[in-house]
């Protein structure tokens, strides 16, 4: 039995009337068939393409252009997509709001993204605060968790939390990827504050489908600076049982909603973390090597097992 | 003994919970609905959720590995004919425990047996390649046998377990055949191109209107993965496109050049025939996956135009494909709205089916990458001084000491 049949069997039971089994039968035979998703994607590619293509203008040819035009340019491109959106956007709501149309939540995202070239192509050339420049990052920061609530817009939030990442330091340039003592801290306080952030916005009850943004990034940057303290000091350090705590946290927390994203994130990193800690206490010794990974293969997979015949009913 | 290892009524039961799931999700059906349908699709296969089913994989993949490598170890072979041997047993051993969780204890997606299969792949092909070159095959022979053997055990497990990235190993290690045969460049793709064309035309052939449910889907994404393989193979500028996105200007335009102008152009051609061919079928066959794929392949054509024409590259091209791509889709949505019932041809911009929730979105990660992005785009500080200075804006090299 396939799907159409089973839905006309079910109009003929009467367990489903027949507007809905008409509905569900177009739909399973693609008599109507939504693209709504194809539509999206594409803009938001193109968005981002645009976003591509202008920031490499502006590095190619500031010179031939000059500051004049390219920071007019930006500023109108970014004030047009504010004033659209605070024209079209719907009023605010703690709940959940749908965009008004397809392209709005791009609209939205375009506009920061061009706001901060406008304000990173400023700063590189004037210096304007000097030493005190990521201070710009700070105040971009809050116009984009403003932007981001008052228009209920999911991107423009992940926008907001890295650039916080960045105020604290971390950016996608090579020589900040090493995790010296003084990012893995910075690493610390940043995920905790961001967690603190999304649990209190959650209990106030104010965009509660924002947390799991929070929470993923919380998680991957506390568990990174967690693991990379324990690869430094292995067993002797807090690091190594913060991340089991963090790794326990987080699978608790997983199991309680039913989201299995944070078990996988948990029992890597946990993983990780307590490998580097055993073959450091094996002296990588090759027998012990092998039976510890075979050991402890066997033991993940017959928790998971256990856990996965748990949660049987949500499969 | 049925020669697929599940059986299909109940691969079709799975992939009807799968649509009322999300029928459900939507609001189109009640929960009482929905135990109803639930009743007429009984499952016995053992299945378990994405995440679990990775770390399955993943730990399964790290236990065998572990085993084979303290096997190896203890025993310390010395002799390549029995290490050949050696891993082609261990290869049989794991597909043999692949086989009985999936027909003892009914594993399905599992993760497990996934990984166990996937492995004995490797082992039995590693074994194999190690047996036929002790036994005096030459270094090019080898290149051609043991990816044939890769592309033959690959459609084995695809056609016993079902597996979709067995179908995709088996195309990508067939793909590799055509350049170990010492040919002109042009013979090599033409040969490529024949091969993923008969392959093509096999699973059109298959997929029949007849089929249950899930194996149409099934071929659908087959079908998206060999088109997207005869664009690669016709599109002589990809590999600039990669020389281009990684500023490896000697790669730009090294491949397309080897290649005589009828060729070329015949290429260059298929660049815009094939997405245009991908587009219509997948519009007429409502396959959603053929779609994406078309248009993907449309705007890397657009993409690699420049190249094919010798054109100059601009910074902002991007960009231009960029607005040309929100253009089109502002177009689409408007046009399908202003349809009787937001409805044109059946095709629709309503949100109809809601999509599965899991934590976080691709596009959400594109978004946090956004930051990082515009800062490595950045001009150096102070760069408007020293280009002024030496006369590299001009001048005769002219600098203001002179």
């Amino acid at each position: 039995m396939n799907t159409a049949k089973l839905l006309r069997k079910l109009r003929y039971e009467k367990k489903l009337n027949s507007g809905q089994a008409e509905l569900l039968l177009n739909l399973q035979e693609r008599r109507i068939f939504s693209v709504l998703r194809e539509l999206r994607f594409f803009l938001y590619i193109g968005i981002l393409l645009i976003i591509t293509g202008a920031g490499l203008t502006v590095k190619q040819y500031f010179i031939n252009l000059g500051d004049a035009a390219i920071i007019s340019a930006l500023t109108l491109c970014f004030a047009a997509a504010f004033v659209y959106c605070f024209a079209q956007g719907r009023s605010y709501e703690r709940g959940e709001v749908a965009s008004p149309n397809i392209a709005f939540d791009y609209i939205l995202f375009f506009g920061c993204a061009f706001y901060s070239m406008d304000v990173a192509y400023i700063e590189t050339q004037y210096h304007l605060l000097g030493e005190l420049w990521e201070n710009y990052l700070l105040i971009s920061v809050a116009l984009f968790f403003f932007l981001a609530y008052r228009f209920d817009n999911r991107l423009v939030l992940s926008l907001a939390l890295s650039t916080l990442a960045a105020w604290f330091g971390f950016t996608l340039s090579a020589h900040r990827f090493y995790f010296e003592n003084y990012y893995r801290l910075y690493a610390i306080a940043y995920a905790l504050i961001v967690f603190c952030c999304g649990v209190l916005l959650y209990r106030i009850d104010i965009k509660k489908h924002f947390l799991d943004i929070y929470l993923n990034f919380a998680a991957h940057f506390l568990c990174i600076a967690l693991l990379s303290g324990v690869t430094e000091y292995k067993i002797l350090s807090l690091y190594f049982p913060a991340l089991l705590l963090a790794c326990a946290a987080l699978a608790f927390y997983s199991v309680q909603v039913r989201k299995f994203l944070y078990v996988l994130y948990a029992v890597i990193y946990g993983y990780i973390g307590i490998s580097i800690v055993i073959v450091d206490q094996i002296h990588r010794q090759t027998f012990f090597l092998f039976i510890y990974f075979i050991v402890t293969s066997m033991l993940v997979i017959g928790l998971i097992f256990k856990l996965s015949r748990r949660f049987k009913e949500n499969q | 003994m049925m020669f697929v290892m599940y059986p299909p009524q109940q691969e079709e039961n799975i992939y009807i919970r799968q649509q009322t799931q999300a029928w459900r999700r939507s609001g189109l059906i009640t929960e009482e609905q929905l135990s109803a349908i639930n009743e007429h699709t009984d499952i016995q296969l053992r299945r378990t959720n994405l995440f679990f089913r990775l770390l399955f994989f993943v730990f399964t993949m790290l236990g065998a590995g572990a085993v084979v490598g303290l096997f190896f170890w203890l025993l310390d072979f010395k002799d390549a004919d029995i290490i050949a041997v050696m891993l082609i047993c261990f290869g049989a051993a794991f597909y043999i425990a692949a086989e009985y969780l999936a027909g003892k204890y009914l594993f399905y997606r599992h993760g497990v047996e996934e990984a166990l299969v996937v492995m004995a792949m490797v082992l039995f092909c590693a074994g194999c390649g190690i047996l036929l070159s002790e036994n005096h095959l030459t270094l090019t022979q080898l290149r051609i046998v043991v990816p044939a053997l890769l592309a033959i055990t690959a459609c084995w497990i695809y056609l016993r377990f079902g597996f979709l990235y067995a179908a995709g190993i088996s195309i990508v290690a067939l793909s590799f055949i055509p350049f170990q045969f010492n040919l002109s460049p042009a013979a090599e793709r033409i040969m490529l191109f024949s091969v993923l064309c008969v392959i093509f035309v096999f699973s059109l052939l298959a997929d029949k209107p007849d089929l249950e449910d899930f194996r149409k889907n099934r071929y659908a994404k087959i079908q998206a993965c060999l088109t997207t393989a005869i664009y690669l193979t016709v599109n002589l500028q990809i590999m600039g496109l990669f020389g281009l996105i990684s500023m490896d200007r000697h790669a730009v335009h090294l491949n397309p050049q080897l290649f005589p102008p009828s060729i070329y152009w015949l290429s260059y051609v298929l660049t815009f025939l094939v997405p245009i061919a991908a587009i219509y079928w997948g519009i007429k066959s409502r396959k959603r996956i053929i779609i994406t794929v078309g248009i993907v392949m449309a705007c890397v054509t657009l993409a690699t135009n420049k190249s094919y024409l010798g054109w100059t590259r601009y910074a902002w091209d991007p960009a231009i494909l960029g607005i040309i791509l929100v253009g089109l889709s502002l177009i689409i949505t408007r046009w399908l709205n202003s349809g009787v019932d937001q409805r044109r041809f059946g095709f629709t911009a309503r949100n109809i089916l809601k999509p599965e929730e899991g934590g976080i979105t691709p596009a959400d990660v594109a978004a946090a990458l956004t930051p990082g992005v515009i800062e490595t785009q950045q001009p150096p500080a102070g760069a408007q001084e020293q280009y002024f200075k030496g006369g590299s804006s001009g001048g005769g090299g002219v600098e203001g000491k002179f």
